[in-house]
């Protein structure tokens, strides 16, 4: 059997030196953007089409001084994507059997619904292909044995990149290990409301995952759960409905008299 | 005799043409199972291109209908009893039946139903159509509210056309050339015909 493979990213290793930025771009070969400088460390203030892999700096004050809950913005590629579900054009989102999902974008017809079925708001749409682009775990590196770019670049062992087992296994080492260095709230992110995730977070403060700009306990979106599950039974049954009953209803009613009996004068 | 003017027939056929070429392209965004339906529209790309413009160009000749339509739509207290009737025309028997104007009370509430169908299919499709520029909140609604406004449209649509075509003998032949006989009108729409007679 495939194993599941997950990046582990550990945020109290993180340096913020961005290098992971920089492997991405280059392994997928996109051309960088000159964004605007919004008075932060961070290299960009959002993921864009050609840029899929973000360091957030998100600021903390404490006691007269100031932190950074460094994050890594990119897809969770969720053991249940959201995307996928909302995904109306076959083969466009696929769910590799090592847990990778992966945007084909020769199948996409750049409808947008993933950006809305996400329920991390990773996915973006280029105005110019009219595609939707988002990380792929280097889908194209594991597929021979090598770890994605940002694992290869990361000088701290921030990141790392394993089976799924061994990577829980040693992201919940780390959290006990700073459970004891003080941080009595440290714990894996890895939420279950999208059937777990194959990035999984190692933060300081679990419990708020939302100051590392992570949605705290993420589901598929209810209208998307709304929309292929309970409507589209009602629209099967109302349509094939509306065709046999018009063909049941022919047979036994008939059409009605074309005219009146027409004995009264006009 | 006159029943549908050129500018009535052009306004319903346009509709007509629009609604299903938005009908059929949403059908293949709809299922997986239809998707097949988007090589018949020039594949994903044409048909996810097309629906947007398609839904357009029928809330436009919908809002030209509606204006022209909306004053003769008005349900009174016989369409209210014909309603409550209406199993009986189903079942072709009319006898007893409050005798119907120029539309009687089921056109009626087709053109109501579509007409909210089609603005809610308006205000919703445009927060599909532009994804990066909308709320997320009103992205989730229309996701939702989308699909299920249209396949009541459809579904109403079915039997429009059912009826149009085979359970009304003469009704097709009025749309397309305008004209039906007067025999045809006291069968279906009395009350019609005898408002014509009076002037």
């Amino acid at each position: 059997m495939t194993p599941t493979v997950v990046k582990l990213i550990d945020t109290s290793l993180c340096i913020g030196c961005k290098a992971c930025e920089v492997a991405c771009q280059e392994w997928n070969d996109q051309e960088f953007t000159i964004g605007t400088f919004g008075g932060t460390y961070q290299t960009m203030p959002d993921l864009a089409p050609n840029f899929w892999n973000l360091i957030k700096f998100n600021e903390r004050e404490t006691d007269g001084g100031l932190s950074w809950l460094m994050s890594k913005y990119q897809c969770m590629h969720c053991g249940d994507p959201g995307c996928l579900r909302a995904c109306p054009a076959p083969g466009a989102i696929v769910q590799a059997r090592n847990g990778i999902v992966d945007f084909v974008s020769d199948n996409c017809i750049g409808c947008g619904y993933c950006i809305t079925g996400c329920p991390f708001d990773v996915p973006r749409l280029s105005p110019e292909t009219k595609k939707v682009y988002k990380c792929t775990l280097c889908s194209d590196r594991v597929a021979v044995g090598l770890e994605p770019a940002c694992i290869k670049s990361c000088p701290t062992n921030c990141l790392s990149f394993g089976e799924r087992t061994e990577m829980l296994r040693v992201a919940e080492k780390r959290a006990s290990v700073l459970k004891t260095d003080g941080y009595a709230e440290a714990g894996v992110y890895n939420p279950p409301g999208v059937g777990g995730t194959n990035v999984l977070y190692v933060l300081k403060d679990v419990a708020d995952p939302v100051s590392y700009g992570l949605p705290k306990d993420p589901t598929i979106p209810w209208s998307v759960v709304l929309w292929k599950g309970p409507i589209k039974w009602l629209g099967t049954l109302l349509l094939a409905g509306g065709v046999l009953g018009s063909f049941f209803h022919y047979l036994k009613f008939g059409p009605k008299h074309e005219e009146a009996d027409d004995d009264e004068p006009v | 005799m006159n029943r549908y003017s050129f500018a009535e027939r052009t306004v319903h056929w346009l509709s007509a043409l629009s609604f299903l070429y938005a009908a059929f392209t949403g059908l293949a965004m709809w299922s997986h199972k239809l998707y097949w339906l988007a090589a018949v529209f020039g594949g994903g790309n044409a048909t996810r291109f097309a629906h947007p413009w398609a839904g357009i160009l029928f809330a436009l000749v919908l809002g030209v209908m509606f204006r022209s339509w909306a004053g003769q739509m008005r349900l009174d207290r016989e369409d209210r009893e014909w309603l409550l009737n209406s199993h009986r025309y189903a079942m072709n028997q009319e006898e007893g039946l409050p005798d119907a104007g120029r539309f009687n009370a089921g056109q009626k509430m087709l053109f109501w139903f579509q007409s909210l169908a089609a603005l809610a299919l308006l205000a919703t499709g445009v927060v599909l159509w532009f994804p990066e520029w909308m709320p997320r909140t009103l992205r989730l609604i229309a996701i939702a509210l989308h699909p299920l406004a249209a396949i009541g449209a459809i579904a109403l649509i079915i039997l429009h056309v059912y009826m149009g075509i085979a359970v009304v003998p003469g009704a097709f032949k009025a749309m397309v050339h305008g004209t039906v006989t007067q025999g045809w009108a006291r069968a279906h729409h009395p009350k019609w015909l005898k408002e014509k007679r009076l002037p």
